[in-house]
Parts: C-alpha cells; structure tokens; sequence
C-alpha cells in the first residue's frame, strides 16, 4: 500500500499506458499467427528510436502551453545536412558529426525559439510557417540529389542495428538503446532538477511562475530550442537507419510527434505530461501502425480510420484507468486517515 | 560505353512505324515565341531535375525566345501547390504547363480553367485520371507493357515459383494502381505465371520510414514471402534496405521499379537482383516538343497527328487505351537493370 500511495499521478499514468500496451498486444496476439515473438519487438524498437527523440523534444515544448510543427523538416533537414557531410569528409569523427546534426537542429530550434518567445507569435503560427520554410531550404539546398546509403561509412550505417544485448530473441540495438538513454536523461532532468520544473511551472500558471520569479519567456525559448536539439539528433538516427534522404524525409513527423505525446498523457493545454509516456505513446501508435498492417481483418481503405479510432479508445481506455487509479488511491488515503483518527480517539 | 539491356515495347515501336503509313511526320518549326511551365509533383526529386534538363535541351534546341519555367510545390503542400501554380497559370497567358499529376482528378477544375484562358495542358508521368482539362499525356511506356515487364522479372527472380507482395506509394496514385493492375492481368493472361501468387498489396506512402516498415511488415505477415515488387523509386529503395538490415536478402528479393544511382549497391549484392526505370531526360524532351507544337498552333492534339521529337524520332497522338477517351504520345521503351549494367548507368 506504502508504494501505491507514493506513486504520483503521472505515475499512475504510466502504469494505465503500460496496461492498455499490454492489452493491445494481447488482442493481437490472439489475432495473429506468430505474432509475439522477439521480432516484434525488434521491430518495434528499432523503429520507435527515431519518434521517442522527437517526441520527447515536442513532449517538452507542449509543457510550456506550445506546439512545434517544424520538426518534421528539421528532422529532414538535419538528416540531408548530416549525410552530405559526412559524404564529402567520409573520415570525420562520429562525434563531430552528432554534434553537428545536433547544431543543425539546434540552429533551427532557436529561430523557433526567438520567434514565440520574444517576437510573442503564436507557436502554431510560427512553426506552421517554419515547417514549409525549413522544408523549403532542404529543397534548395539539397539541388535535387539524395544521399544514398553507399556514400556513407560502415559505422553509420551499422550502428542503429548494431545489437548491445539481448534477452531471449529480443535484441536491444544500439539505436533504440542511445534513444532511451536520451529519454531517460531528460525525464531524470523533468522530474528532479530545479530550472527543469520550470518548464510545468510556466505551463500550468504562467502568472503564478512570473510571480514567482521565473521568466517564462527564456523557459519557452529553451523549450524550443532543445526540440530543435533532438530533432537534429532524430535526423542523425534517420540518416544512420534509413541512409536515402531525399526532400520527403521527416514529411508528417510533426503530427506523428503531437499524436504519441498527447497518446502518452501530456496535457495539450500545457502544465502535465512526462517524457517516458510520450515514448509509451510513441510505441503504442507505432505498435498500432505495425500490427495493423498484419492484421488481415481491416483492408488497406480503412487502416488509417482504424488507426484513428484505436488510438482515441486507447486515450480514452488510459483516462478511465488512470482516473480509476487516482481514485482507488484517494479512497484508500481516506480509509487511512479515518483509521488513525479511530486509533488516536 | 553504357551496356544496356533493353527491353522493346513492341507495341511502340509497331505503332510509331505504321505512322509513316498514314501521315508524314510534321517537323515543328523552331524560333516561334510562348512561354510555358514545367510542374513535378514536388521540387527537389532527382527524377524531376533530370526531366527538367531534357526540357531545357529541347527548349534550346527550337530556340523558343520564350521563357521554360521549371516551378513546383514543396513536398508537404504537393495536391494544393500544384492546384495553386495551374489556376495562377490560366491568368498568366502561358503557352502551356506540363504537369506531372499528383493531384489526381482534383486539379481538372484548374486544368479546364488553363485551357479556356488558352493554356495549353500536357501531362507526363502521371495523368490527371480522368483526362479533364488534358491535352495530351506524355506516357513513358505503354502501362500494360510495364504490368508485363514486372511479371516478367518476378518470374525470373522467383524462377517461377513462390510469393510476392506489392509495395506501392499510395492508394490513389493513378499510375502506380495502373500498373498493379497490369501486372494482374499479365500474371493472369499467361501459364507460365500460373505459380506466381500476388498475396498483397500495401502503400508506403513513397517515405522512406513507412515503406520500410511496411516492407517488414509484409515478411512478417507472410513467412514464405519470396518478393517485394514496388513500382516506386521510395518504396524499392526502401524494402531493400529493410532487408539488408534484418539480412533476409537471401529469402525475401526486391524488385520495381527503381533509380540505378539509388539500387547499385543492392544489386550488387544481390537483394535486388533486377529492376526497371524508363529515361527521364527523353521524358522532359519528348514532353517539351509536343507542348510546344500544341501552344504554337502547330499541333491540333488530335488522335492520328504525327511529328518529329528532334533526336528521339517520330511520334504519334493515339487514343489512350487505359484512359477512354484521353490521348496519349507514347514513348517508351524503358530499360532494365541487373549486375551487368547497373554501375554503369549510376555513375
């Protein structure tokens, strides 16, 4: 009981999104011929790493009561940047090239950044004109040539398939691990560090955090620009797993993004919302995506309306349960409240 | 010297030669002026830029004093842009646009709009559906001739025998679902085929992150799959880098149609064994040469007409036989490339 009382509400969360997870794959288990195994999970995993960084980036910007439709042609973008680069400097250090893609990224991020936060336009406005203008520089600058995997180095290539460990069939590569770290790292920064609460503080009451001393205008900056940051590191993963880009690379990402946060729990009004549900989202429109596709039942026609409509019964599913679970747990600390009162009379 | 293995449209070639029966070809005059626009689906495609430079060529080659405008849409705003660029094209008294249609029968409002403002519209690679607002398509090759060369390289790559899935862009692109349906009617038409089982057929959106995880998706789905066929430039790229990564390029091969520069390496190392694609240059040039006939006046664009497409040869306007009542210039033939000729034509 001790450990249910300490969960918090986003705990709570979590736990509902791993439920209604594992519901669907069970629902699909029993669908499917051969459908759980550890390919699935490879599957699942290899191709999550890319959405669980943007998500993450876009998961913080929601936070502070904002949107981000650029991503998608940052991803691109970086993705072109990257690979031209290391085409033309085929013995650039790996290092150098992250950290290039990041700036890339970066770069982005901060004329998002500067635009919302101190120019004050809206976000959805910015960003709606910032993501065809993004796009519209990776058309340019790309002169109509891709990058095609064989001008890249072995390293680059092999490194999202590369298999850390594995546990059974389940092979944790190398790109999903390095994703999760970075997951992982900035919900450790959310949920402990003090100028990273911020970031609720500013989108939950923006009066109340200026009274409190916060500048809410740098908050939001720093919101876009790390979303910048890990759409550039997002494009590097694409670069690296897919090898061809062309100007469509990243094309829809943007809502992609939005869908797994909001699937995930964070609140589009700003205020609530962690990063580990935005990647729990991520799979499970992901999980949808791939087990529809398998599923021999829904035609190609309806797939997406399909995809639709799951994904609003899982939101919907995972409100119930984590409602259900709020409640157990204030009925639970009333129980134990009534108790100690009864003991100490 | 580029070792190509050409596979003849004999349809075309029997078609351009009984031309010469008819009708003499009529050489177009060069010098006259008119300006025109040339519109892909979406800037920034390789394929695209090279049917703009067979343009160019043929613009310089009749020494239109006009201009040769290359515009287009950004990829995330394809259907509106290009609907946007043909409706500002009727009000800007251009010759003609050539469009490569991604608007599907969206854009034949716009299109009829050109045309009653005196705008000649020549499509080319892919048609507006139902032929409203259209001139005349420029077909690369023969549609039903692309259905046979496909089932034609299943059969070599499955040796007869085994599963195959289609991995297309997306489910109303009118090309790519002309061709599906060609391929079933060749699988169907001849015994030779009679082992060859087509068990699905999925759309990657022509992404690259879609197509491939659908293409996975697909082995997955069917464990004795033994080919992805994809008649598109994402999709091939994309299925066979899914599954050189998973290495199951010794099970599952993939073929389509697909850009040498982009598959050389997976020929090479066998996960694509064999794959076609058609000139894209020729395609800009031959598509040049009839606007610019139509928007001088030389060309009517009535079926039966005939003209020289400078170095390309003789061509004649036909009834479309996979559009009732539309034209159609055919150009064909296209080629097909395997380990002895791919490395070549990539460089």
């Amino acid at each position: 009981m001790g450990v249910f009382n300490r969960i918090g509400p986003q705990g709570l969360r979590i736990l509902a999104l791993l439920a209604v997870l594992g519901l669907i794959v069970a629902f699909f288990a029993v669908q499917i011929e051969g459908y759980l195994n550890g390919r699935l999970f490879n599957r699942i995993s290899s191709s999550v790493a890319i959405m669980a960084l943007i998500a993450t980036g876009q998961t913080l910007v929601i936070l502070t009561r904002n949107i981000d439709l650029s991503v998608g042609s940052v991803v691109g973008f970086s993705a072109f940047a990257t690979g031209s680069l290391i085409s033309n400097h085929p013995d650039l250090n790996p290092l150098l090239l992250l950290t290039y893609s990041a700036l890339v990224g970066t770069g982005f991020g901060v004329v998002n950044g500067l635009m919302v936060a101190y120019a004050r336009v809206p976000s959805i406005i910015v960003t709606l004109a910032s993501m065809a203008l993004f796009r519209s520089f990776l058309v340019e600058y790309s002169d109509a040539k891709s990058i095609t995997s064989d001008s890249l180095p072995a390293w680059l290539v092999d490194f999202p398939n590369m298999p850390v460990f594995s546990v059974g069939a389940m092979e944790f590569r190398a790109g999903f691990v390095a994703s999760l770290v970075v997951v992982v790292l900035v919900h450790l920064a959310l949920t402990r560090l003090r100028p990273a609460r911020q970031f609720f503080a500013v989108g939950s009451n923006p009066e109340a955090a200026d009274m409190a001393g916060i500048d809410a205008k740098r908050v939001v900056f720093a919101a876009f620009v790390l979303s910048g940051l890990m759409a550039g590191l997002a494009g590097f993963m694409f670069l690296a797993r897919f090898g061809n880009i062309t100007v469509v690379a990243g094309l829809g990402f943007e809502l992609k993004s939005v869908a797994s946060s909001v699937v995930g729990g964070v609140n589009i009004f700003g205020g609530s919302g962690s990063v580990i549900g935005a990647f729990l989202g991520a799979i499970m429109v992901d999980l949808l995506e791939t087990s529809l596709v398998r599923w021999a039942v829904v035609s190609e026609f309806w797939r997406e309306a399909v995809l639709g409509a799951l994904i609003l019964a899982a939101v919907a599913t995972d409100t119930v349960f984590s409602r259900k679970l709020v409640a157990m747990r204030v009925a639970r600390a009333h129980k134990a409240a009534l108790a100690e009162k009864g003991a100490s009379k | 010297m580029m070792m190509k293995h050409v596979l003849g449209a004999a349809a075309a070639l029997m078609l351009g030669g009984a031309s010469f029966a008819y009708a003499e070809a009529l050489k177009l005059e060069g010098g006259k002026s008119t300006d025109m626009v040339l519109l892909p689906k979406f800037l920034g495609i390789l394929v695209f830029d090279q049917a703009n430079e067979g343009a160019q060529e043929a613009h310089a080659e009749l020494a239109n004093p006009g201009k040769l405008e290359f515009t287009g849409p950004t990829p995330e705003n394809s259907v509106a842009g290009q609907i946007e660029i043909m409706t500002t094209a009727a009000t800007q008294k251009l010759g003609a646009v050539m469009l490569s249609n991604n608007a599907g029968d969206q854009i034949a409002p716009a299109a009829e709009a050109a045309q009653a403002a005196g705008t000649k519209v020549v499509t080319w690679d892919s048609p507006v559906p139902s032929g409203a607002g259209e001139s005349v398509f420029v077909a690369q090759v023969d549609f039903g001739s692309i259905g046979v060369v496909m089932a034609d390289m299943a059969h070599s790559i499955l040796g007869g025998k085994g599963q195959m899935a289609v991995l297309s862009a997306t489910p109303d692109a009118a090309n790519q679902n002309a061709w599906i349906e060609a391929m079933k009617v060749a699988l169907a038409a001849d015994a030779k085929y009679a082992d060859i089982e087509l068990v699905d057929v999925v759309y990657g959106d022509d992404q690259a992150e879609v197509s491939y995880n659908r293409a996975l998706a697909l082995v997955d789905k069917y464990p004795d799959l033994g080919l992805i066929m994809s008649p598109t430039t994402v999709g091939i790229q994309a299925s066979a880098k899914a599954m050189q990564d998973e290495g199951l390029c010794d099970k599952v091969k993939v073929s389509g149609l697909g850009l040498p520069s982009e598959m050389v390496s997976y020929t090479m190392n066998g996960c694509a064994p064999e794959f076609a694609l058609w000139d894209f240059r020729d395609l800009g040039y031959l598509t040049y040469f009839t606007a610019y006939g139509l928007a001088t006046g030389q060309l009517k664009g009535e079926v039966g007409e005939s003209f020289t497409a400078g170095r390309m040869g003789d061509f004649t306007i036909e009834e479309d036989p996979s559009r009732a009542g539309s034209k159609r210039i055919l150009m064909g033939p296209f080629t097909v490339y395997t380990k002895d000729n791919v490395e070549a034509a990539a460089k």
